[in-house]
C-alpha cells in the first residue's frame, strides 16, 4: 500500500535470535503440511491411478452414495464415481475400478446390492470362474439387490400366516385335538379284546370275520399241503416214465430209447455218405459217357455231310443220265 | 414513574445497546476486510521491518505453542478415540469407527479446539496488550493514524493468530489421524491400504472444500474479532479496559456461526 510507513513501535516482547530461519522453518514446515495432506487425499481417493468404467443398473438406488465401495471378496476394488436416472427409468450407477484390481472382475462376474438393517448398502461382486475373459471397459451389468429390510414386512405376513394355521390346528375343535382322541380311541381297542385288530378293522365283526378267514386259510394250507404231497408223487412218476429213474432193469425209460434211435439215425447215416460216395463216382462215369456221345454226335455231323454231298452227286448224275438218255420225254405241257 | 417515559426510557436504551452492537459489528467486518486488504497487497511486506514484524508475530504465535498444545491434542484425540473404537467394537460396528472417528475429530473437533486454544492462548492477549498501548498512547496525545495502526499492530498479529490456527490444525489432525491407526491397528503396517482407502472415502471434493474454508474462516474470525474490538474505541473515544469474557462471547459466537453453516454445507 503505502511504502512511506512510519516504522512500527519497538516490540514489547525480547527480540528473537534468527528470527527470519525459524519462522521460515514454520512457514516451510506448513507448506509441506499442505502439499503433503492434499496428496495423501488425492492418493487415497484414487485420482491418481488409472481406471475403467463399470455401470450398474438397478431399479433403485436407495443407499447408494458417491464414494462407496465395491466389494470383492471382502477387499474394496472399486468407488461408486456417479449415480444417474438412464432414460428408462433405471438408476445407472457408475462405479470407477482401478486398473489393478479389474482382473477380478470378469464377464460372468455377478453383481450384488444389499441393504442391512444396520449400516448402508453394499455393493459386491462375484467372480465364479476366473478363467472367463475379463470384464470390458464402459460394462453395463444389472445388480442383483437384496433388502433385508424390505424383507421383514413379506417375513412378518408369512409369520402370521403360519402361526394362524398353528393356531388353527391346535384349537380344541382342531385338526390335532381330533387326532389325539382318535389315538384316544385306537388306544382302548388296542387295550381290548380284540387288541390290534379291533383297531385295524374298526369294528369287532369284522375283526371276526378276520380270524374265520386265517382259520380257512390254515384248512386250505393244509390241502394244499396234501395236493404238494400227490405232486411229487406225481413228479417221480413222471421221471421213472421219462428218465427210467428208480424203475425195473429192463426199463430204459423214454430218454433210453430216444438215445438208441439217435445212434441207429447215425449208422443210417453213416451208410447213406458211402452209398452217396457211390452216386458220385457213378455221375463221373456218365460224365464221361456223355463226352464220348459228344464227340460221335459232332462224327455224325460230318458224316451226313458226306452223304449229303454223295447225294447231291447222284442226284445230278441221274440228271445228267436222264438228259443224256434218249427216251427222255418232252417235259414241256401244252395249254389248251 | 410516568409509564411513557419509562417505555420511551427501555426503548432508548435498547436502541442505543442495538445501534452499540450494529456498531461494533460493522467495525469487525470492516476491520477484517482491511486486514485481508493490507495481508494480501505485497506492499505490506516491501519494508524489512514490517516483514520482520510478521516473521516475529508468526512465530511468537506459534511457536510456544505448539509443544504443549501437540500434547494435549494427542491426550484429547486418544481419549476420543480410544471411546469411539471401544464403544464401536461393544456394538460390532467397529467398521464405522474409522470414519467417524475421521469425521468428528478431524473434521469438527480439531478446528474448533484449535480457534479456541489460539484465541485464548494468543489472539486475545494481544488484543488486550493492542488496547493497552492505545490507551497509552491516547493519554500521551500521539494516537497512531488509522492506516498505521493497521499496517503495523493489526496486520502481524492477525497474521500471526491465523497462521498459528492453520498450523496447529495441520498438524493436530495428522497427529489424529496417526493416532487413530495405531489404535486401531496397531504397529502393523498392513491395515495402510484399508485405512488410506476409510481416510479417502471421507474426504469427498465437497467435504475437503467446506473443511478447508472453515478452517480458513475459524483462523480470520481468530484473527480478527478480538484485534477489530480492540481497536474500536468506546462510545466516548477513549479505550478503557474491557471484559475478557464479552470479546470471548463474541468470538465464540462467530466461530459457531461458521460452524453451523459448515454443518449444514456437510450433512444437508
Amino acid at each position: 500500500m503505502n511504502p512511506t510507513l512510519p516504522p512500527p513501535p519497538p516490540p514489547e516482547a525480547p527480540p528473537v535470535k534468527n528470527l527470519e530461519f525459524k519462522a521460515g522453518l514454520l512457514l516451510m514446515l506448513m507448506a509441506v503440511l499442505l502439499v503433503g495432506s492434499a496428496a495423501y487425499i488425492l492418493f487415497a481417493r484414487g485420482v491418481l491411478e488409472p481406471t475403467q468404467r463399470l455401470v450398474l443398473i438397478s431399479d433403485d438406488s436407495e443407499g447408494v452414495v458417491v464414494g462407496m465401495d465395491m466389494t470383492f471378496a471382502g477387499f474394496a476394488i472399486g468407488r461408486v464415481a456417479r449415480i444417474e436416472l438412464g432414460d428408462d427409468g433405471n438408476a445407472r450407477i457408475l462405479i470407477d475400478v482401478p486398473r489393478k484390481d479389474a482382473k477380478w472382475l470378469r464377464t460372468s462376474s455377478i453383481f450384488t446390492m444389499e441393504r442391512g438393517l444396520v449400516g448402508g448398502t453394499r455393493i459386491r461382486a462375484y467372480s465364479g470362474v476366473l478363467e472367463d475373459p475379463a470384464l470390458p471397459d464402459g460394462a453395463e451389468r444389472t445388480v442383483l439387490r437384496g433388502d433385508t429390510a424390505a424383507e421383514i414386512p413379506k417375513l412378518a405376513a408369512s409369520m402370521r400366516d403360519v402361526l394362524d394355521n398353528l393356531a388353527a390346528l391346535t384349537a380344541s375343535d382342531g385338526a390335532v385335538a381330533g387326532t389325539l382322541g382318535g389315538v384316544k380311541v385306537a388306544t382302548e381297542r388296542l387295550q381290548g379284546p380284540h387288541g390290534g385288530l379291533g383297531v385295524l378293522m374298526g369294528n369287532d365283526e369284522d375283526a371276526k370275520k378276520l380270524v374265520a378267514t386265517i382259520d380257512r386259510t390254515n384248512a386250505l394250507l393244509l390241502r394244499a399241503d396234501s395236493l404238494a404231497r400227490r405232486l411229487d408223487s406225481l413228479a417221480a412218476n413222471a421221471d421213472r416214465q421219462v428218465f427210467g429213474q428208480g424203475g425195473a432193469p429192463g426199463e430204459a425209460g423214454l430218454v433210453g430209447d430216444a438215445r438208441a434211435t439217435v445212434q441207429q439215425l447215425n449208422g443210417l447215416l453213416a451208410e447213406t455218405r458211402t452209398s452217396l460216395k457211390k452216386v458220385d463216382a457213378v455221375l463221373v462215369e456218365v460224365q464221361g459217357i456223355a463226352g464220348n456221345t459228344r464227340e460221335a454226335t459232332s462224327d455224325l455231323g460230318y458224316l451226313r455231310g458226306e452223304v449229303e454231298a454223295s447225294l447231291r452227286k447222284v442226284d445230278t448224275m441221274i440228271n445228267d443220265i436222264n438228259r443224256k438218255w434218249p427216251f427222255s420225254k418232252d417235259t414241256e405241257i401244252k395249254l389248251p | 414513574m410516568n409509564p411513557v417515559n419509562a417505555a420511551h426510557d427501555t426503548l432508548g436504551r435498547w436502541g442505543r445497546s442495538l445501534r452499540a452492537s450494529w456498531n461494533a459489528w460493522w467495525h469487525t467486518l470492516f476491520v477484517g476486510a482491511q486486514i485481508l486488504v493490507l495481508a494480501l497487497s505485497p506492499a505490506s511486506y516491501r519494508a524489512p521491518t514490517h516483514r520482520q514484524a510478521v516473521l516475529g508475530s508468526l512465530y511468537r504465535a506459534t511457536a510456544p505453542l505448539l509443544p504443549w498444545f501437540l500434547v494435549l491434542s494427542a491426550l484429547v484425540s486418544l481419549v476420543l478415540i480410544r471411546i469411539v473404537v471401544a464403544t464401536a467394537y461393544s456394538y460390532g460396528l467397529s467398521q464405522y469407527a474409522l470414519e467417524v472417528l475421521v469425521r468428528t475429530l478431524v473434521l469438527e473437533l480439531i478446528p474448533l479446539y484449535v480457534a479456541m486454544f489460539v484465541a485464548v492462548r494468543y489472539a486475545m492477549p494481544g488484543a488486550q496488550e493492542v488496547r493497552k498501548q492505545l490507551a497509552l498512547q491516547q493519554r500521551e496525545g500521539s494516537l497512531p493514524e488509522r492506516q498505521s495502526l493497521l499496517a503495523n499492530q493489526l496486520l502481524p498479529r492477525a497474521l500471526g493468530s491465523m497462521f498459528s490456527v492453520l498450523l496447529l490444525a495441520g498438524l493436530s489432525s495428522v497427529v489424529a489421524l496417526v493416532l487413530t491407526y495405531l489404535t486401531v491397528y496397531g504397529f502393523s503396517p498392513w491395515g495402510l491400504p484399508g485405512y488410506t482407502r476409510a481416510v479417502g472415502g471421507v474426504f469427498s471434493p465437497a467435504v475437503t472444500l467446506i473443511f478447508g474454508l472453515k478452517t480458513v474462516f475459524f483462523s480470520l474470525a481468530v484473527a480478527v474479532v478480538p484485534l477489530a474490538g480492540a481497536a474500536q474505541a468506546d462510545r466516548d473515544g477513549r479505550y478503557s479496559r474491557r471484559s475478557d469474557m464479552s470479546e470471548f462471547a463474541r468470538l465464540f459466537s462467530v466461530v459457531l456461526l461458521i460452524e453451523v453453516v459448515s454443518l449444514v454445507g456437510n450433512y444437508y
